[in-house]
């Protein structure tokens, strides 16, 4: 059972707990609300699990990450102030470089032909297809589930190959991908708690583009918000790119269905500048009032919400819609996974990168707090913050109107999946979804290049193509493990 | 009497007048002067190619990126049969020669203007070399702005004029959404590396233009030739060896350049606008395939040696004529 699970259980004898709540509260006397959702006091424990970390390094141990900077500007303040008080308690030169989100592929690829580089690459997406340069994190995963319970589903798929047995990464946190949507406009067209359906979404986004001029923004570009919107659109109406053992699937008459959606809701709720969209041009459009609907992370959310932009108050967010069968599964915007490649080979530069991770997630409350509620725990109880009652997204420190406008992200996990689920993120996946086979897909049978049929039918023979390639070198496969 | 004396050419003396002499032998000399250059084509342009060369005939993936297993041509044939690898080589095609015809005329007809004196020259040269200074990647910020799909200023100025917009000739959007389409994305990546190339063309024709003696001129004038008489009797064939050295140059710099597209279109949509070098990064970067990459890279090698050499031979002959 999930965190987040037995959170919902726990409802069950609220009033116990309530009752509870109230006696604490009555002895504390003077613990005062404010108090009890505060980020977590920082520790620094030297076990976890089977993993025993000295106190201090011996003088001389340094680890370089490299990251790429945050979507929040105050998580890097906070991440570095971090990053120093933990080397100055460990004996630990630790050195930040933060890059850009498109170069850390290409950065890590280079270190490891290189044979040198960063201790720790942040990888925003599940990075499998490096598994032959990256050191196994068996026994760190392995410590952290010990420690703090059960990982999402969405971390633990991204971050673990079965084909190899071997985790590749550790994922500590992740993003919530919603729906946004204007609330004004969709009242106006007789939705007023949003569109619910991918058929809402079509029928009401028709009606507000007829009436207002102002479309649906959802991507149909090579890129990745257009990559997520195909691949929740496809899963939502129960297609899939392959099963749980990595066989291809995407042939299927549920996602024909979705890609004959894809062309009713262009012809009838977008414009054609979903094709040359970047990731920022969603946002952009959103925040220039030119959009009804879009998917996205709540980053762009807070950078409206810093420069006072009025369209947040008329911003509502949702889990992602549901298919014709009543699915819903979104994909996690980004995943925040740490890699450690195989030229580190110093011992104490090891042990401490690893102690530097698991101390990360063991102090995540921060993470999350200063990242605006961006980053999620993958471990849900290391944040009770942010679940509880009463607790950051029932009341957003962060000041949204009203309070509890990010209360829908509480059943998050229930809803995010991954790119590959039901199965695993192993390279073919990645490569499919690097090379914008699924987008491509979408904008061809959109745009009227090629009939759904056909788009799908060429789809579906690359990505055979380019899972053979991979399954011939052992990497994909035995997901039932 | 020394020799020295005989001579009238004083001979080296000592250690150091020894290797002063040697250093000064034409043979030693040119290969001190050659030698920083070879060693830099070597090391960084001989080593990556035959490291690339590698890599095409290897299994090598972005996290073993060792030589270890030999599969022959199997990267090339593979890569050959995806709709991607097609269109961005038809792509890379149409981008180079639209950018070629472009900047050929547009710098023929600048070096016309620069070989002449005006006011302001200066100052027109100077913005006029403006965009070759700055980096690619501003180059394409720039004109991402100028054609983005909601805050296009042309497409504001086609509004204005009726010519965009419900009722238009090219309505009914407001947005020509320049980047969201096929050709009108091809137009923009070859309008904006036009504008990105234009400069290096144009000093490199003003260069031939100006070595042309200005007394054929005046007798032609004379003569009685008009305009286009004298620009098609005696400039482009004066100007031919420095043309082709110009399409070399921009035909080089064009095909093998990514980043505009990269940030311009991304490729799209769907692979419409994607390019050979663009297409080998996202295959062998992002999608870890780091072998079929190398093969992408590769795949015009061969036909832009042949080229390149006949474009030189050509350049030769015309200087020698």
């Amino acid at each position: 059972m999930s965190y987040v699970e037995s959170l919902r259980c726990k409802s069950v004898t609220k009033f116990m707990t309530g009752a509870f709540a109230a006696l604490a509260i009555g002895i504390a006397g003077t613990a005062s609300a404010q108090d009890e959702f505060k980020p977590s006091p920082q520790k620094f424990p030297t076990d976890y699990g089977d993993i025993t970390f000295p106190a201090q390094y011996p003088d001389g141990t340094a680890i370089s990450i490299t990251q790429w900077s945050h979507f929040v500007p105050s998580y890097d303040e906070w991440f570095g102030q971090y990053a120093q008080k933990w080397g100055d308690e460990h004996n630990v030169k630790v050195t930040i470089n933060h890059i850009s989100l498109g170069d850390i592929p290409a950065t890590l690829s280079a270190s490891i032909a290189a044979g040198q580089g960063p201790t720790l690459v942040e990888m925003n997406a599940a990075p499998s297809s490096f598994i032959e340069g990256l050191q196994s994190l068996d026994d760190l995963n392995a410590a952290a589930e010990t420690e703090f319970g059960d990982q999402a589903d969405t971390c633990r798929y991204t971050s673990y190959l079965p084909a190899k047995d071997q985790w590749y990464g550790f994922c500590h946190g992740w993003v919530v991908d919603p729906g946004v949507y204007r609330s004004d406009l969709w009242s106006d067209a007789g939705y007023p708690d949003g569109p619910q359906t991918y058929d809402d979404l079509l029928k009401g986004g028709a009606k507000i583009l007829q009436d207002t001029g102002t479309p649906v923004a959802v991507g149909l570009s090579p890129e990745l918000d257009s990559e997520f919107f195909a691949r929740a659109l496809i899963w939502s109406f129960g297609g899939a790119l392959q099963d749980k053992n990595g066989n291809v699937t995407i042939d299927s008459p549920e996602t024909l269905a979705a890609v004959k959606y894809i062309k009713e809701l262009f012809e009838n709720a977008l414009t054609p500048e979903v094709f040359a969209w970047n990731p920022a041009s969603n946002n952009q459009a959103y925040i220039a009032g030119t959009a009804s609907y879009i998917q996205n992370s709540i980053s762009f959310f807070r950078s409206a919400q810093d420069i006072g932009k009025p369209v947040t108050q008329n911003t509502s967010f949702r889990p992602g819609l549901k298919g014709p069968g009543g699915e819903v599964h979104m994909p996690a915007h980004i995943w925040f996974t740490y890699v450690m490649p195989k030229y580190v080979t110093d011992p104490d530069e090891i042990q401490s990168a690893k102690n530097f991770m698991l101390d990360l997630e063991n102090n995540y409350s921060h993470a999350t707090y200063n990242s605006k509620l961006y980053n999620f725990p993958a471990f849900a109880k290391q944040v009770p913050q942010l679940y509880a009652d009463g607790g950051w997204l029932d009341n957003d420190p962060w000041g949204s109107e009203p309070a509890d406008k990010m209360a829908f992200m509480k059943t998050a996990e229930d809803w995010t999946v991954w790119p590959g689920y039901p199965g695993y993120a192993n390279p073919a996946v990645g490569e499919v979804y690097q090379t914008h086979v699924i987008s491509t897909m979408m904008a061809n049978a959109a745009n009227g290049t090629k009939s759904p049929e056909q788009a799908l039918k060429d789809a579906t023979d690359q990505i055979n193509k380019i899972f053979k390639k991979w399954r011939d070198r052992g990497f994909v496969g035995s997901g039932d493990n | 009497m020394s020799t020295q004396q005989h001579s009238g050419v004083p001979q080296p003396r000592g250690r150091m007048g020894r290797l002063s002499a040697w250093l000064d032998q034409p043979k030693v000399l040119a290969w001190l002067m050659l030698g920083p250059a070879v060693l830099y084509v070597i090391a960084f342009v001989g080593f990556p190619f035959l490291l690339a060369i590698a890599l095409s005939m290897s299994d090598a993936t972005i996290g073993d990126p060792s030589l270890d297993k030999f599969v022959g041509l199997a990267n090339f044939s593979a890569v050959m049969q995806t709709d991607a690898f097609q269109l961005a080589l038809r792509n890379s095609l149409i981008v180079t020669a639209g950018t070629l015809a472009l900047v050929l005329v547009l710098a023929t007809l600048a070096s016309e203007l620069l070989v002449h004196s005006f006011r302001g020259k200066r100052l027109f040269q100077m913005i006029f070399i403006l965009p070759w200074a700055l980096p690619v990647s501003l180059t394409a910020i720039v004109w991402m702005w100028f054609l983005d799909s909601t805050f296009s200023p042309v497409d504001w100025v086609l509004v204005q004029l009726n010519l965009l917009g419900p009722g238009s000739v090219w309505g009914p959007f407001n947005h020509l959404y320049f980047l969201g389409r096929e050709w009108l994305g091809l137009a923009s990546v070859i309008v904006t590396d036009t504008w990105r190339m234009l400069p290096l063309a144009t000093i490199i024709v003003l260069a031939g233009r100006m070595s042309i003696p200005e007394e054929r001129f005046e007798q032609a004038r004379i003569d009685g030739a008009g305009v286009f008489r004298i620009l098609f009797r005696i400039t482009l064939p004066a100007l031919k060896p420095m043309l082709i050295v110009a399409i070399l140059f921009t035909g080089l710099l064009v095909i093998g350049e990514m980043s505009l597209v990269q940030l311009l279109t991304r490729g799209g949509p769907g692979h419409s606008t994607q390019v050979l070098p663009y297409w080998a990064y996202l295959k062998g970067i992002q999608g870890g395939s780091l072998a079929q990459g190398a093969a992408i890279t590769l795949f015009l090698f061969p036909f832009l040696l042949v080229a390149s050499v006949l474009a030189l031979r050509a350049a030769y002959r015309s200087q020698e004529a």
